[in-house]
């Protein structure tokens, strides 16, 4: 808790005030003459980490503002967070997650490949990695990690459809009601393993429910799993989604803080701040936002410079801080309401 | 060769080349109670013909036995491919009841074409299989026979090779773990015979099992000849002939049709061994040995401290 009380007044307060202003960029300088309609939108961007928010938005005209629900409304229900890499979620999801879980979901992480391409050596990547993922999980509030440990950047050289046969088992073992995943359809993503992971995903939501598929799992004791709302995420840099939801975190932030510093053995937080603290003091200098111990440099590493985009973000909708999705909800009652209709318009033969 | 558990009943004898042919007669009692062994086949007709007495013989020395079937099966039946996949999954099952399976399992891949299946889904989904049905023992194809021109058999026989060996790992789809099911050891594989040229190890006695095995082969209409006798029945009737042979009804013509012209293999392998029936087998032993040779020097050598 007093972690919580420091970060809120020193870290973020310095950060909405000082950088959400003075990096917006110019309308002006965009070169689009006046008769054509942008397509896609650039956000202000702090410069400070390439892997935060997207270099574009593109915006659905019924985007929907996602805020804090009083009570445990989704009591109940499970979301399962899929990743390729320990970083995935944290960076680009993680205070939604935190979000939904406090708002009843139990939460599960599932990580697809091994991460072996972040660390000292290959063997200590994936150790450091696999421990980073339990800690991540816990900082979002999961109950679960899981890792498949496919090889990292390598794969779109497993078969997309035994992934989904294993996510469709994962599915339907934890009775998955929600995904939050790397958007299949994002646009201009360098990494080929967010490619075959948002689509393994997305191909396993719907198999999930079916009968016909992989019935051995019903006579393993499994239940169908109805995936109703997923929550599709961008890359960054470059990567464009589009989104029509967009998710206050603001009371969340501190918990995707904690979520990146677990990160250690990828990504731009884990240790960031240590390290950047250390270097200051062999030079005869310190920063005073990064205090005056390892985990508050950490943490305050990652809330000021790190989080700054999604403040950026977060300004644009009146919001402290945001999280941006394409959001695919439950599908309407479409017999329902053709019976609706009939019951009101049936006249007697 | 390792007989097995009751090595009074598995009888060496010398076989072609230096191979050494184990017998396997008839076991008294149930001693293989408790145990599990799970039969999987790429089409509707394999199994009862390459170890429809094999099966049988097992399950009534108290085996639990499990069927899986890897196709469709969608290319045999003489109808529509999707008439033919109806007749051949209702066959199959009919044929399973018929054996005394304890359950069946269809993975419905299309047939003749498994070769683009992908080779780690298959074998996820059978290594599954293996440690929700507890296997300790598989019957199944030849994962390297020699001239198995079949691409479906070829991709069955090496999945299931794989999947034993994944099945006993705790690191292998560790996601079954979590759903309760633990790693098996799948110690014990027969692989069918199905080819002239191919190496075979064990003679299976099958011949108090050959009425099973006969019940089993007429469920498979759509393929493997099972109705080829009341078909004959009905062709030499309309030329107002009869085979007494076929008998009276359908059933026993089919029945005849198969003990007669279906089954010379299987009494050729068991003449030399004057065995009525028997069927040809591959068998490979994995169980541990009561004791290992570091038991068998610690037990010599150990001394006080």
């Amino acid at each position: 808790m007093e972690r919580r009380k420091f970060l809120g007044r020193s870290a973020a307060g310095g950060m909405a005030v000082g950088l959400g202003a003075a990096l917006k960029p110019s309308r002006g300088a965009s070169g689009l003459p006046g008769k054509f309609t942008p397509a896609a939108h650039a956000i202000p961007h702090s410069k400070y980490s390439p892997f935060t928010t997207p270099d574009y938005y593109t915006f659905a005209d019924d985007l929907v503002i996602e805020r804090n629900v009083p009570g445990k409304p989704h009591q109940g229900k499970v979301l399962a967070a899929v990743q390729a890499h320990s970083d995935d979620i944290p960076l680009f999801a993680a205070g939604t997650v935190a979000k939904l879980i406090d708002e009843g979901y139990t939460g599960y992480l599932i990580r697809l490949s091994n991460d072996e391409a972040a660390g000292r050596t290959l063997g200590y990547g994936v150790v450091q990695n696999e421990a980073d993922i339990q800690e991540a999980a816990r900082a979002m509030g999961c109950k679960r990690a899981y890792s498949f440990y496919y090889r990292n950047h390598r794969m779109d050289d497993n078969a997309v459809i035994e992934i989904r046969a294993r996510l469709i088992f994962l599915f339907r073992l934890l009775q998955v009601n929600t995904i939050f995943a790397m958007d299949p359809y994002d646009h201009y993503d360098e990494n080929p393993d967010h490619i075959v992971a948002g689509k393994a995903v997305e191909g396993a939501c719907w198999m999930a429910g079916g009968g016909k598929d992989y019935p051995e799992h019903y006579k393993a004791g499994l239940k169908p799993a109805h995936i109703r709302e997923k929550y599709y995420h961008a890359r960054s840099p470059q990567g464009h989604n589009l989104v029509n939801r967009v998710v206050d975190i603001s009371s969340y932030i501190d918990h995707k803080v904690r979520t990146n510093v677990a990160n250690k053995g990828k990504g731009p937080a884990g240790t960031a701040g240590v390290r950047l603290r250390r270097q200051l003091a062999r030079q005869g200098k310190k920063l005073a936002l990064l205090g005056e111990d390892d985990e508050t440099a950490n943490l305050a590493y990652v809330k000021f410079f790190l989080m700054d985009d999604f403040h950026l973000l977060g300004q644009q909708f009146g919001l402290e801080y945001a999280e941006a999705f394409r959001y695919i909800g439950p599908e309407p009652s479409y017999a329902g309401n053709i019976m609706k209709y009939a019951s009101e318009h049936a006249v007697p033969l | 060769m390792n007989s097995g558990g009751v090595p009074y009943l598995n009888q060496a004898v010398a076989g072609t080349g230096n191979a050494e042919i184990v017998l396997e007669t008839d076991h008294p009692g149930q001693p293989h109670q408790g145990k599990v062994f799970v039969a999987i086949h790429a089409h509707l007709h394999e199994l009862p013909y390459y170890a429809g007495g094999l099966c049988a013989k097992l399950i009534r020395e108290g085996y639990t036995g499990y069927l899986v079937r890897t196709t469709n099966d969608e290319k045999y039946g003489g109808h529509t491919i999707a008439q033919n996949i109806l007749s051949n999954e209702q066959e199959h099952l009919k044929m399973a009841a018929a054996m005394g399976f304890k359950d069946v399992a269809d993975l419905y891949y299309r047939a003749h074409r498994m070769n683009e299946i992908s080779p780690t889904e298959i074998r996820g989904r059978l290594t599954l299989l293996l440690r929700m049905f507890k296997a300790d023992t598989v019957i199944s194809f030849h994962p390297w026979g020699y001239g198995e021109e079949d691409t479906d058999r070829q991709v069955t026989g090496r999945a299931v090779d794989d999947a034993c060996v994944l099945a006993a790992s705790e690191s292998d789809f560790q996601e079954h773990l979590e759903a309760g099911f633990r790693p098996q050891s799948v110690t014990e594989r027969y692989y069918f015979h199905t080819r002239s040229g191919q190496p075979f190890n064990r003679l299976v006695d099958i011949g108090s099992y050959v009425e099973a095995k006969i019940d089993a082969m007429v469920e498979c209409r759509s393929q493997g000849g099972g109705a080829l006798g009341s078909e004959l029945r009905a062709r030499l009737a309309r030329q107002g002939k009869r085979l007494p042979l076929l008998g009276n009804d359908d059933r026993t013509a089919n029945r005849e049709y198969v003990r007669q012209f279906l089954l010379d293999d299987f009494r050729d392998y068991g003449r030399p061994h004057k065995f009525s029936y028997a069927e040809r087998f591959y068998y490979v032993d994995r169980r541990p040995p009561a004791k290992t040779k570091v038991d068998e020097y610690v037990e010599k050598n150990a001394v006080g401290i």
